[in-house]
Protein backbone atom coordinates (compact mmCIF):
# COMPACT_ATOMS: atom_id res chain seq x y z
CA UNK A 1 0.00 0.00 0.00
CA UNK A 2 1.07 3.41 -1.01
CA UNK A 3 0.58 6.88 0.57
CA UNK A 4 -2.42 8.00 -1.53
CA UNK A 5 -3.86 4.21 -0.68
CA UNK A 6 -3.37 4.71 2.77
CA UNK A 7 -4.50 8.47 2.84
CA UNK A 8 -7.79 7.72 0.75
CA UNK A 9 -8.89 4.36 3.29
CA UNK A 10 -8.12 6.61 6.04
CA UNK A 11 -10.30 9.16 5.44
CA UNK A 12 -13.30 6.52 4.22
CA UNK A 13 -13.24 5.19 7.11
CA UNK A 14 -13.58 8.67 9.09
CA UNK A 15 -16.21 10.02 6.83
CA UNK A 16 -18.09 9.93 10.16
CA UNK A 17 -16.07 12.56 11.70
CA UNK A 18 -16.98 16.40 11.59
CA UNK A 19 -14.89 17.79 8.43
CA UNK A 20 -13.04 20.33 10.30
CA UNK A 21 -11.45 17.54 12.62
CA UNK A 22 -11.55 14.55 9.95
CA UNK A 23 -8.86 17.27 7.95
CA UNK A 24 -7.25 18.37 10.85
CA UNK A 25 -6.34 14.42 11.28
CA UNK A 26 -5.41 14.00 8.14
CA UNK A 27 -3.72 17.09 8.03
CA UNK A 28 -1.35 14.60 10.75
CA UNK A 29 -0.39 12.21 8.82
CA UNK A 30 0.63 14.24 5.79
CA UNK A 31 2.99 15.88 8.12
CA UNK A 32 3.70 12.42 9.17
CA UNK A 33 4.58 11.08 5.75
CA UNK A 34 6.29 14.28 4.57
CA UNK A 35 9.20 14.11 7.61
CA UNK A 36 9.01 10.16 7.27
CA UNK A 37 9.97 10.77 3.24
CA UNK A 38 12.80 13.77 4.29
CA UNK A 39 14.50 11.29 6.61
CA UNK A 40 14.34 8.88 3.93
CA UNK A 41 11.81 6.67 4.30
CA UNK A 42 9.81 4.93 1.29
CA UNK A 43 6.27 4.97 1.57
CA UNK A 44 5.20 1.55 2.01
CA UNK A 45 7.53 1.57 5.13
CA UNK A 46 5.80 4.42 6.69
CA UNK A 47 2.62 2.71 6.21
CA UNK A 48 3.75 -0.47 7.79
CA UNK A 49 4.78 1.72 10.72
CA UNK A 50 1.37 3.62 10.90
CA UNK A 51 -0.81 0.45 10.71
CA UNK A 52 -3.98 -0.72 9.60
CA UNK A 53 -6.05 2.43 8.44
CA UNK A 54 -9.31 0.48 9.66
CA UNK A 55 -8.15 0.22 12.94
CA UNK A 56 -6.67 3.68 12.91
CA UNK A 57 -9.89 5.54 12.08
CA UNK A 58 -11.39 3.11 14.86
CA UNK A 59 -9.28 4.64 17.36
CA UNK A 60 -10.31 8.26 16.28
CA UNK A 61 -13.84 7.47 16.07
CA UNK A 62 -13.80 5.77 19.29
CA UNK A 63 -12.66 8.42 20.95
CA UNK A 64 -15.05 10.36 20.13
CA UNK A 65 -17.56 8.16 21.22
CA UNK A 66 -16.16 7.68 24.45
CA UNK A 67 -13.95 11.25 24.54
CA UNK A 68 -15.02 11.74 28.31
CA UNK A 69 -14.11 8.57 30.06
CA UNK A 70 -11.04 6.70 28.54
CA UNK A 71 -10.93 3.42 29.48
CA UNK A 72 -7.73 2.40 31.29
CA UNK A 73 -7.16 -0.96 31.28
CA UNK A 74 -4.84 -0.32 34.60
CA UNK A 75 -6.21 1.23 37.60
CA UNK A 76 -9.40 2.83 39.09
CA UNK A 77 -11.15 4.99 36.57
CA UNK A 78 -10.00 8.26 37.31
CA UNK A 79 -13.38 9.88 39.03
CA UNK A 80 -14.71 13.05 39.07
CA UNK A 81 -12.25 14.33 36.43
CA UNK A 82 -12.00 17.33 34.67
CA UNK A 83 -15.48 16.61 31.97
CA UNK A 84 -16.25 19.13 30.63
CA UNK A 85 -19.31 17.81 29.56
CA UNK A 86 -21.86 14.75 31.12
CA UNK A 87 -21.96 11.66 28.41
CA UNK A 88 -25.44 12.22 27.49
CA UNK A 89 -24.70 15.14 25.49
CA UNK A 90 -21.65 13.66 23.86
CA UNK A 91 -23.52 12.26 20.75
CA UNK A 92 -25.27 14.97 19.72
CA UNK A 93 -22.73 16.22 17.62
CA UNK A 94 -23.45 13.01 16.18
CA UNK A 95 -26.50 12.80 15.41
CA UNK A 96 -26.56 16.58 13.89
CA UNK A 97 -23.85 15.40 11.62
CA UNK A 98 -25.50 12.23 10.59
CA UNK A 99 -28.79 14.23 9.84
CA UNK A 100 -26.80 16.59 8.22
CA UNK A 101 -24.87 13.93 6.44
CA UNK A 102 -28.48 12.45 5.10
CA UNK A 103 -30.09 16.03 4.01
CA UNK A 104 -26.96 16.04 2.19
CA UNK A 105 -26.91 12.88 0.54
CA UNK A 106 -30.74 13.74 -0.57
CA UNK A 107 -30.10 16.97 -1.88
CA UNK A 108 -27.45 15.38 -3.79
CA UNK A 109 -29.41 12.55 -4.92
CA UNK A 110 -31.81 15.43 -6.29
CA UNK A 111 -29.47 16.58 -8.70
CA UNK A 112 -27.48 13.19 -9.45
CA UNK A 113 -30.34 10.79 -10.21
CA UNK A 114 -31.63 13.26 -13.01
CA UNK A 115 -28.13 13.40 -14.56
CA UNK A 116 -27.80 9.65 -14.56
CA UNK A 117 -31.36 9.12 -16.01
CA UNK A 118 -29.87 11.52 -18.56
CA UNK A 119 -26.31 9.67 -19.32
CA UNK A 120 -28.43 6.12 -19.39
CA UNK A 121 -31.25 8.36 -21.94
CA UNK A 122 -27.67 9.06 -23.61
CA UNK A 123 -27.01 5.31 -23.94
CA UNK A 124 -29.98 4.09 -25.10
CA UNK A 125 -30.31 6.65 -27.97
CA UNK A 126 -26.86 5.42 -28.92
CA UNK A 127 -28.39 2.50 -28.81
CA UNK A 128 -31.42 3.01 -31.13
CA UNK A 129 -29.02 4.76 -33.73
CA UNK A 130 -26.63 1.97 -34.10
CA UNK A 131 -29.65 -0.78 -34.54
CA UNK A 132 -31.51 1.93 -37.15
CA UNK A 133 -28.21 2.16 -39.13
CA UNK A 134 -27.54 -1.30 -39.21
CA UNK A 135 -31.24 -1.94 -40.65
CA UNK A 136 -31.38 0.85 -42.99
CA UNK A 137 -30.65 -1.72 -45.92
CA UNK A 138 -34.28 -2.93 -44.96
CA UNK A 139 -35.79 0.52 -44.99
CA UNK A 140 -33.68 0.82 -48.74
CA UNK A 141 -36.01 -2.08 -49.43
CA UNK A 142 -39.27 -1.11 -48.08
CA UNK A 143 -38.79 2.82 -49.90
CA UNK A 144 -38.05 0.78 -53.29
CA UNK A 145 -41.07 -1.39 -52.87
CA UNK A 146 -43.29 1.57 -52.39
CA UNK A 147 -42.07 4.59 -53.75
CA UNK A 148 -40.60 3.10 -56.43
CA UNK A 149 -37.62 3.99 -58.20
CA UNK A 150 -34.21 2.70 -57.10
CA UNK A 151 -30.91 5.36 -57.28
CA UNK A 152 -27.28 3.88 -56.81
CA UNK A 153 -26.69 6.77 -54.46
CA UNK A 154 -28.95 5.77 -51.74
CA UNK A 155 -27.78 2.11 -52.03
CA UNK A 156 -24.11 3.38 -50.88
CA UNK A 157 -25.75 5.32 -48.26
CA UNK A 158 -27.52 2.36 -46.65
CA UNK A 159 -24.10 0.74 -46.78
CA UNK A 160 -22.48 3.46 -45.41
CA UNK A 161 -25.11 3.55 -42.92
CA UNK A 162 -24.89 -0.01 -41.62
CA UNK A 163 -20.85 0.86 -41.23
CA UNK A 164 -21.48 3.22 -39.11
CA UNK A 165 -24.36 1.46 -37.51
CA UNK A 166 -21.50 -0.95 -36.58
CA UNK A 167 -19.01 1.36 -35.04
CA UNK A 168 -21.79 2.50 -33.14
CA UNK A 169 -22.75 -0.97 -31.99
CA UNK A 170 -19.39 -1.36 -30.53
CA UNK A 171 -19.16 2.00 -28.93
CA UNK A 172 -22.64 1.54 -27.20
CA UNK A 173 -21.63 -1.66 -25.97
CA UNK A 174 -18.54 0.20 -24.42
CA UNK A 175 -20.42 3.43 -23.27
CA UNK A 176 -23.34 1.06 -21.30
CA UNK A 177 -21.12 -1.25 -19.40
CA UNK A 178 -19.38 2.10 -18.57
CA UNK A 179 -23.14 3.44 -17.41
CA UNK A 180 -23.76 0.60 -15.56
CA UNK A 181 -20.39 0.14 -13.88
CA UNK A 182 -21.01 4.44 -12.99
CA UNK A 183 -24.27 3.51 -11.73
CA UNK A 184 -23.47 0.76 -9.15
CA UNK A 185 -20.62 2.54 -7.51
CA UNK A 186 -22.70 5.64 -7.20
CA UNK A 187 -25.29 3.63 -5.58
CA UNK A 188 -22.37 1.60 -3.42
CA UNK A 189 -21.27 4.56 -2.74
CA UNK A 190 -24.79 6.45 -1.20
CA UNK A 191 -25.12 2.86 0.91
CA UNK A 192 -21.60 3.27 2.16
CA UNK A 193 -22.07 6.86 3.20
CA UNK A 194 -25.81 6.14 5.14
CA UNK A 195 -24.34 3.26 6.35
CA UNK A 196 -21.45 4.74 7.78
CA UNK A 197 -23.38 7.43 9.38
CA UNK A 198 -25.88 4.33 11.45
CA UNK A 199 -22.98 2.17 12.45
CA UNK A 200 -21.76 5.08 14.73
CA UNK A 201 -25.39 6.37 15.64
CA UNK B 1 -0.34 -10.86 20.43
CA UNK B 2 -4.10 -9.18 20.78
CA UNK B 3 -3.54 -9.42 24.82
CA UNK B 4 -0.02 -7.39 23.72
CA UNK B 5 -1.74 -5.17 21.49
CA UNK B 6 -4.06 -3.72 24.43
CA UNK B 7 -1.05 -3.36 27.01
CA UNK B 8 0.49 -1.16 24.51
CA UNK B 9 -2.20 1.16 23.43
CA UNK B 10 -2.87 1.40 26.93
CA UNK B 11 0.84 2.48 27.80
CA UNK B 12 1.46 4.76 24.91
CA UNK B 13 -0.74 7.55 26.67
CA UNK B 14 1.71 7.01 29.58
CA UNK B 15 4.49 7.23 27.36
CA UNK B 16 3.57 10.30 25.12
CA UNK B 17 3.31 12.11 28.25
CA UNK B 18 6.25 11.54 29.71
CA UNK B 19 7.94 12.37 26.15
CA UNK B 20 6.27 15.65 25.92
CA UNK B 21 6.98 16.10 29.53
CA UNK B 22 10.62 16.11 29.03
CA UNK B 23 10.23 18.49 26.13
CA UNK B 24 7.81 19.83 23.60
CA UNK B 25 7.48 17.26 20.60
CA UNK B 26 6.23 17.24 16.83
CA UNK B 27 4.25 13.98 15.55
CA UNK B 28 6.83 12.73 13.99
CA UNK B 29 9.19 13.00 16.58
CA UNK B 30 7.27 11.75 19.02
CA UNK B 31 6.69 8.67 16.90
CA UNK B 32 9.80 8.01 16.22
CA UNK B 33 10.52 8.20 20.03
CA UNK B 34 7.62 5.76 21.36
CA UNK B 35 9.25 2.85 18.16
CA UNK B 36 12.37 3.30 20.19
CA UNK B 37 11.15 1.36 23.27
CA UNK B 38 7.77 0.16 22.08
CA UNK B 39 6.66 -1.37 19.03
CA UNK B 40 3.31 0.06 18.59
CA UNK B 41 1.16 1.31 15.23
CA UNK B 42 2.91 4.63 14.73
CA UNK B 43 -1.08 5.89 13.27
CA UNK B 44 -2.24 5.63 16.80
CA UNK B 45 -0.55 8.64 18.26
CA UNK B 46 -2.58 11.04 15.71
CA UNK B 47 -5.80 10.55 17.73
CA UNK B 48 -4.67 10.13 21.29
CA UNK B 49 -2.73 13.15 20.82
CA UNK B 50 -6.23 15.16 19.81
CA UNK B 51 -7.40 13.68 22.63
CA UNK B 52 -5.01 15.20 25.06
CA UNK B 53 -5.64 18.18 23.42
CA UNK B 54 -9.30 18.06 23.25
CA UNK B 55 -8.79 16.69 27.36
CA UNK B 56 -6.70 19.84 28.18
CA UNK B 57 -3.43 17.80 28.79
CA UNK B 58 -1.83 19.23 26.15
CA UNK B 59 -1.53 22.41 23.48
CA UNK B 60 -0.10 22.71 20.72
CA UNK B 61 1.96 25.39 18.94
CA UNK B 62 3.49 25.18 15.01
CA UNK B 63 6.94 26.36 14.21
CA UNK B 64 8.53 26.66 10.91
CA UNK B 65 11.03 24.56 9.73
CA UNK B 66 13.52 25.05 7.01
CA UNK B 67 12.96 22.12 5.42
CA UNK B 68 9.71 20.16 5.15
CA UNK B 69 6.54 21.14 6.73
CA UNK B 70 5.74 23.52 9.49
CA UNK B 71 5.81 21.29 12.69
CA UNK B 72 3.31 21.13 15.01
CA UNK B 73 4.71 20.94 18.15
CA UNK B 74 2.58 19.69 21.65
CA UNK B 75 3.39 21.18 24.78
CA UNK B 76 2.39 19.50 28.13
CA UNK B 77 0.07 22.22 30.48
CA UNK B 78 -0.03 22.12 34.18
CA UNK B 79 -3.07 19.74 34.02
CA UNK B 80 -1.32 17.47 31.66
CA UNK B 81 1.33 17.54 33.96
CA UNK B 82 -1.05 16.31 37.09
CA UNK B 83 -2.72 13.68 34.94
CA UNK B 84 0.73 12.27 33.79
CA UNK B 85 2.06 11.89 37.20
CA UNK B 86 -1.16 10.56 38.55
CA UNK B 87 -0.75 8.03 35.38
CA UNK B 88 2.72 6.84 36.52
CA UNK B 89 2.08 5.94 39.72
CA UNK B 90 -1.01 4.48 39.02
CA UNK B 91 0.75 2.50 36.34
CA UNK B 92 3.73 1.79 38.77
CA UNK B 93 1.40 0.15 41.37
CA UNK B 94 -0.43 -1.89 38.59
CA UNK B 95 2.87 -3.30 37.68
CA UNK B 96 4.08 -4.25 40.97
CA UNK B 97 1.11 -5.83 42.21
CA UNK B 98 0.95 -7.94 38.62
CA UNK B 99 4.55 -8.96 39.39
CA UNK B 100 4.00 -9.97 42.60
CA UNK B 101 1.11 -12.06 41.32
CA UNK B 102 3.30 -13.34 39.00
CA UNK B 103 6.18 -14.07 41.52
CA UNK B 104 4.02 -16.13 43.76
CA UNK B 105 2.46 -17.98 40.94
CA UNK B 106 6.06 -19.12 40.69
CA UNK B 107 6.78 -20.42 44.35
CA UNK B 108 3.65 -22.50 43.94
Amino acid sequence: MNKSEFISLLSNHLSALPPEERNELMEDYEAHFAFGLQNGKTEEEIVRELGDPAELAQEALGNRSVPLNPLYWFGEQPQGQTSTAPPETSDIPYRKAASAIYAGLFFLNLVMLPLLAVIWAFGLALVLAAVSGMISPVFLVLEYVFNGPFLPAKAFAALTMVGIGIFLAMGSRRAFSGIIKLSASYWAWNVRVAKGVKINE
Amino acid sequence: MDISIQFKKGALEICVLVLIHEKDRYGYELAQSVSEHIEVAEGALYPLLRRLVNEGHCTTYLQESSEGPPRKYYKLTPQGEIHMKKLVIEWKRFVSNVSNLIERGNHL
